[in-house]
């Protein structure tokens, strides 16, 4: 508001409860900046801590001598193989964002470049999905998973083994398309001249060269945006792992190694340990976003929601 | 012919992990599978699972309410806190580090934001009832107790989501013209008027844009609930029924019960509710002349 007041008002004397309604700004500003910052700070702060510190009254807000060996004791130990989760994370988030921008920029393309029977009638029947509670699919999910044909000594029928469920597929083909990132990519499809594919089409050009040499470079901001979506999203992504993993613990992603981590340091003398494990799980999520943050915040503002 | 060639990896996907799996969903929810046996043994019991639900399963009505509860409180007063932050913050210095600061925890993943204020609410050690304490005020069970569990949890929602929401906001008000805000100065109004009269019917397409996709995503919480509650439930010092939302009864129902029937069946019922809110909330939208959304 205030660079506004730069009109004929300001020409005028400033009149003296705008002093404090500035003033109330500022603290309010303030409380919120640090409702927002405390808890992460009190997570690194208590990460730090020995037990004694992190049970004293008042509240100890820094430890007297920093327990950074807190760090180096969960990276050692065999029971929270962090490694071992940032794999499986990094392994999903990838396969799943190349899938998603693949199918998504292929789609997008047919929808709006090519020409058949049935495309706005297809392109809707996608959108619908979109209000598709997750947990209608869990169940038959992970039915389809078991019953895949030769896979995990299955039969050509999909019986006798195990299917698709031990495998890093099992976490990766179910998210392979995305409803949302075909809207994303028809809209920005759109916006490419007609005019374009047509004059390539005439130079003699396939549609899958006019697609890759063509239309991915041209849509490349909106690709960035659905790339780091949907690897944050499928990073952070709780539910499906948690299933999947029950019976295959060596799949599991860092946010069902939290979890299991919680069962590992149960005990209120490891709450240190336990701190610390949450830290490095989710540092590298916060330096992504950091990174790409122009993009992601893109994705929020085209979209609203996850 | 090329258009479906370029659309069958999209399509193929989609009919196996989504159209497919949506019918066997129905065919699943009118049997009394197991999830063990093979599903072509399961009994067919009809309407069974349904009537279980909805008329002698207190857990799952439980559930549907503090569900309710659970979207209306965070989405509403999330709006509410995000539209306050958003004005806040446009047209403010330094809003690199604001945008840091408020979208930190909507990257965090649920599960450590259910740790870190399980942490924060912890009865014993926890920073809020150590400064309860240090003030001289009586200690409370944040996450125990059947009054204040949910609220404790939305509270964290809020918490968490709260950046999302402010992004989706000052991108409404970027589009608000400038323009009207000088002809209300000129006329002599005072920043509380341009707010009422410009600013908050300007911003009704993003409220009610926010609303929908809101509450749709609210309905299916479960990281929250799960990281925060389901430890509690599970030794019995949070009574279940007090943070029991749809989206965990499902869970627990198909994969640690193994009634994947009567789940299903649950989220047969969940579909239905959310998709019946949209067409009321889309209705109203529409009523109130917003062609953005037909």
């Amino acid at each position: 508001m205030s660079s506004r007041d730069a009109g004929p008002a300001a020409s005028r004397r400033r009149p003296p409860w705008l002093a404090v309604v500035g003033t109330l700004r500022f603290v309010v500003t303030l409380a919120v900046a640090a409702a927002m910052f405390l808890p992460f700070f009190w997570m690194f702060s208590s990460s730090l801590m020995t037990y004694q510190e992190s049970i004293r009254v008042p509240p100890v807000w820094w430890p007297e001598v920093p327990q950074w060996h807190h760090y180096l004791e969960v990276l050692r130990d065999p029971r929270v193989p962090l490694g071992l989760y940032f794999k499986n994370s990094v392994i999903v988030s990838s396969a799943v964002t190349l899938l998603v921008l693949v199918t998504s920029s292929m789609a997008g393309y047919a929808l709006t470049k090519l020409d058949f029977p049935g495309r706005d009638a297809i392109f809707r029947l996608f959108l619908a999905t979109m209000m598709f509670p997750a947990f209608l699919f869990l169940v038959p999910v992970y039915y389809i998973l078991k019953r895949m044909p030769l896979m995990g000594g299955n039969d050509i029928l999909g019986l006798g083994g195990t299917g698709a469920l031990q495998s890093h597929l099992a976490l990766i083909l179910p998210f392979a398309v995305s409803a949302w990132g075909i809207f994303l990519m028809r809209q920005f499809m759109m916006s490419v001249p007609d005019e374009l594919v047509d004059a390539a089409r005439i130079d003699g050009a396939s549609e899958l060269s006019i697609w890759s040499r063509i239309m991915l470079p041209l849509t490349r901001p909106a690709l960035a945006t659905i790339a780091i979506f949907t690897f944050i999203g499928q990073w952070n992504y709780l539910l499906w792992p948690l299933i999947v993993t029950t019976s295959a613990q060596h799949l599991a992603t860092v946010p069902v190694g939290i979890r299991m981590m919680a069962t590992a340091y149960s005990t209120a003398l490891n709450a240190g340990k336990l701190q610390a494990a949450t830290v490095m799980a989710i540092v590298p999520t916060i330096v992504l976003f950091l990174t790409m943050q122009r993009h992601y915040i893109r994705g929020f503002a085209l979209t609203g929601f996850k | 012919m090329a258009g479906y060639l370029f659309l069958s990896p999209a399509i193929l996907f989609y009919l196996v992990f989504l159209l497919f799996p949506v019918g066997l969903s129905v065919y699943i929810s009118f049997t009394n599978w197991n999830m063990l046996a093979p599903l072509e043994r399961a009994r067919w019991v009809g309407f069974s699972n349904y009537t279980y639900l909805l008329t002698r399963d207190d857990m799952f009505i439980a559930s549907l309410k503090n569900t309710l509860v659970y979207a209306l409180g965070t989405v509403f007063i999330g709006m509410a806190i995000a539209l306050g932050v958003a004005l806040l913050i446009n047209n403010v210095r330094g809003s690199a580090l604001w945008r840091f600061l408020i979208f930190a925890p909507v990257v965090t993943p649920a599960i450590a934001v259910g740790r870190i204020w399980g942490g924060i609410y912890h009865p014993s050690q926890g920073y809020l009832n150590q400064l309860l304490r240090a003030v001289g005020l009586p200690p409370q069970q944040w996450l125990s107790s059947a009054e204040l569990a949910l609220p404790s949890i939305m509270a964290t929602a809020i918490w968490a989501g709260v950046g999302a929401t402010v992004i989706v906001f000052i991108a409404g008000l970027r589009n608000i013209p400038a323009q009207y805000y000088e002809a209300a100065r000129i006329d002599g109004a005072r920043p509380w008027h341009e707010f009422w009269h410009i600013t908050l019917p300007l911003l009704r397409p993003t409220v009610l844009f926010l609303s929908v996709t809101g509450l749709i995503s609210a309905w299916q919480v479960f990281d929250l609930v799960y990281s925060m509650a389901l430890g509690g439930t599970e030794s019995g010092t949070t009574p279940a029924r007090a943070v029991m939302v749809v989206a965990l009864y499902l869970y627990t129902t198909a994969f640690r019960s193994l009634r994947a029937g009567r789940a299903t069946a649950g989220a047969l019922i969940l579909f239905v509710i959310i998709f019946g809110l949209t067409l009321i909330l889309l209705r109203v939208l529409r009523r109130g002349g917003l062609e953005a959304y037909e």
